[in-house]
């Protein structure tokens, strides 16, 4: 009987009180700053390429993160991605940000200046808050529609499904589970690419809420003595590599996808598309392309052809492509097809093949 | 009937022998620390271990977490299944349920003493974790960090390792009900302290499985690394929680099933 509980509970009906994708999607999106607290964990499939870099970001969509959360608004939240010998941690306020690594013993500010919509994925974007309203921003009424409910941590949830219109589109659907109670907290986002079918490449849940704003004393955070001080770049590595990119003249569409402006992008990356269907295109210098491309040979799960080496993890798609003094790294989440054709309308490319 | 069993307990040479045995890799441990000053690097190694070398008053809690996964169930798996396999094998069992004081009495007796093993096993680990980490490492006694980053004053410290010495004890009352429930199925205490272990390295190994993950919250090793948990600022609760449960369930249901074969046995040995 004790074993059989947490299915009894997870099976429990949930109510469903008939409210529309849009009203669903518009409370969503306007939940931002209601305060609430919890334990969220993500659970991803994506095999990204293992680099010493990008280590950290691969092990956050290919593993299970999980996270202690008390969020009081976009600009005054805590978040502790826990681990069974550490945690690392993020505090976010009005002045700034501060990150905290006990096993490093580190902690790193950035203040709020400093901080910018383009910075690296972080474990605050595997939220489901946040993943949700990042998704649903610029998605249309026509690509949403109610699927129901079911029970999410315990609560009765709203289904809300995007099926993006995009032919390029390399995420086939997102279901979100809304808190019935609130309306507005997303308790659980699946993200399904066009093969994995009922299994999603990206899963992150709250396994427990409380949808009352947090005490603000438990966002606060002086570094302890002892701690190494430094100053964070959110754009990390990036910033280092987005100087030495070279300039191009990116055109206004590429694979019929249009070009968007994010604050902070480095200008020499070319960011294109809408909502889920979004592809960043980033020439690069020659040494950097070599390197690349040897990263490439050494894996067996890249497919080499005349256009250059692809990968794919999930609904992420990647693309090295070019000679070594003209190259460009394509990824994001469209179709393979999408990523050749785009790759094909880039200056210097098209016209040798 | 407790007493007798707790004296027969400690008067053994071995039971100390083996306590003693539990405390040298946590020494050995810490004096290659303190030649190399090479902590293991962020996310490998046992928890607490690279914070030891700003602070020597935390090695309890890294000795407990050198000895967690493996030396200590050893322990508690060897003491707990000799415990009833262990008189059938010398031929005393008879002669111990042949005395007015009752089967179920007699386990009783036999967990408590397994139980305050434990016990004083892990305060004897936290304690000469503590001398060895005050002489050999820089200490702070007059604060700590906790794994949030916030100070911890002395009291909070102390009572927080506190806890942790409690839920770690908890922790073996598992392996102590596995290793005492096939103690009654068995004359040989050898293969009831192996039939505890194997339970526990095919939980260990279930546990790092995707595809087992439906069942991992069942898995009796799935929470013992929570005792972390009470650094953290504010105490993470959850997985303490269920870790307490969980045990909880374990120690009910074997000695369930330990009580219902010892009680209907026909002993002859």
């Amino acid at each position: 009987m004790l074993l059989a509980l947490p299915l009894v509970l997870r099976l429990w009906p949930a109510g469903d009180d008939g409210r529309s994708a849009a009203d669903l999607r518009t409370a969503v999106l306007a939940g931002a700053d209601q305060g609430w607290s919890g334990i969220a964990e993500s659970s991803g499939g994506l095999a990204l390429p293992e680099t010493d870099q990008l280590g950290t970001i691969a092990d956050l969509f290919s593993d299970r993160t999980r996270m202690r959360v008390w969020w009081r608004g976009p600009e005054d939240h805590r978040i502790d991605v826990v681990t069974a010998t550490g945690e690392t941690d993020l505090r976010r306020t009005a002045a700034g940000r501060w990150t905290w690594d006990y096993q490093s013993d580190r902690a790193g500010w950035t203040p709020a200046a400093g901080i910018t919509g383009f910075a690296l994925p972080a474990a605050t974007d595997l939220l489901p808050s946040t993943l949700t309203r990042r998704l649903l921003s610029e998605a249309d009424d026509g690509e949403l529609s109610r699927i129901g409910s079911a029970r999410v941590a315990g609560r009765a949830a709203l289904g809300l499904r995007l099926v993006p219109a995009d032919p390029g589109a390399s995420v086939a659907r997102v279901d979100v589970w809304v808190d019935a109670e609130t309306g507005w907290l997303p308790l659980q986002v699946q993200v399904f690419d066009q093969s994995t079918g009922t299994v999603p490449a990206l899963d992150t849940r709250l396994l427990e809420v409380d949808p009352t704003a947090p005490d603000p004393a438990v966002i606060a955070f002086r570094p302890p003595p002892s701690a190494d001080i430094r100053s964070d770049d959110p754009l990390g590595l990036l910033r280092d590599v987005a100087d030495r990119l070279p300039d191009v003249a990116f055109p206004d569409t590429l694979a019929g996808l249009p070009r968007r402006d994010v604050t902070g992008a480095p200008p020499s990356i070319g960011l294109y598309g809408r909502g889920v269907t979004l592809l960043a295109v980033i020439p690069l210098p020659g040494r950097a392309a070599a390197e690349l491309r040897r990263a490439a040979d050494a894996d067996p799960a890249a497919v080499h052809d005349q256009l250059g080496s692809r990968l794919t993890a999930g609904p992420i798609g990647i693309l090295l492509t070019g000679a070594p003094r003209n190259a460009y790294l394509l990824t994001g989440t469209v179709t393979p097809e999408t990523l050749a054709q785009a790759a094909l309308a880039l200056p210097g490319l098209g016209s040798q093949r | 009937m407790i007493v007798v069993e707790l004296r027969k307990l400690f008067r053994r040479p071995r039971t100390w022998v083996t306590i003693a045995v539990l405390n040298l890799l946590p020494i050995i441990v810490a004096v290659l620390l303190v030649l190399t000053d090479l902590a293991p690097r962020p996310g490998q190694g046992p928890a607490f271990l690279s914070a030891v070398l700003t602070n020597g008053a935390l090695f309890p809690l890294a000795a407990l977490a050198i000895v967690l996964p493996l030396f200590l169930p050893i322990a508690v798996a060897v003491i707990a299944g000799d415990s009833v396999a262990g008189e059938a094998q010398a031929g005393t069992l008879r002669y111990l349920i042949a005395r007015p004081v009752g089967r179920t009495r007699l386990l009783v007796a036999k967990l408590l003493a397994v139980l305050v093993f434990v016990l004083v096993t892990v305060v004897v680990v936290a304690v000469v974790g503590y001398l060895v980490g005050v002489t050999l490492f820089e200490a702070e006694p007059a604060a700590g960090t906790s794994v949030s980053g916030t100070t911890l004053t002395v009291q909070e410290l102390l009572v927080r390792t506190g806890y942790a010495v409690g839920y770690v004890t908890v922790s073996m009352c598992g392996v102590a009900a596995f290793a005492l429930c096939f103690s009654t199925f068995t004359d040989s205490p050898l293969a009831a302290a192996l039939g505890a272990l194997a339970v526990l390295v095919a939980s260990s190994l279930l546990f790092t499985l995707d595809a087992a993950s439906p069942i991992a919250p069942y898995l009796p090793t799935r929470y013992w690394l929570a005792f972390v948990d009470f650094f953290r600022d504010p105490i993470l609760w959850r997985d303490i929680v269920r870790g307490l449960a969980l045990q909880g369930v374990y120690v009910v249901v074997l000695l369930g099933v330990a009580w219902a074969n010892f009680t209907t046995k026909d002993v002859t040995s």
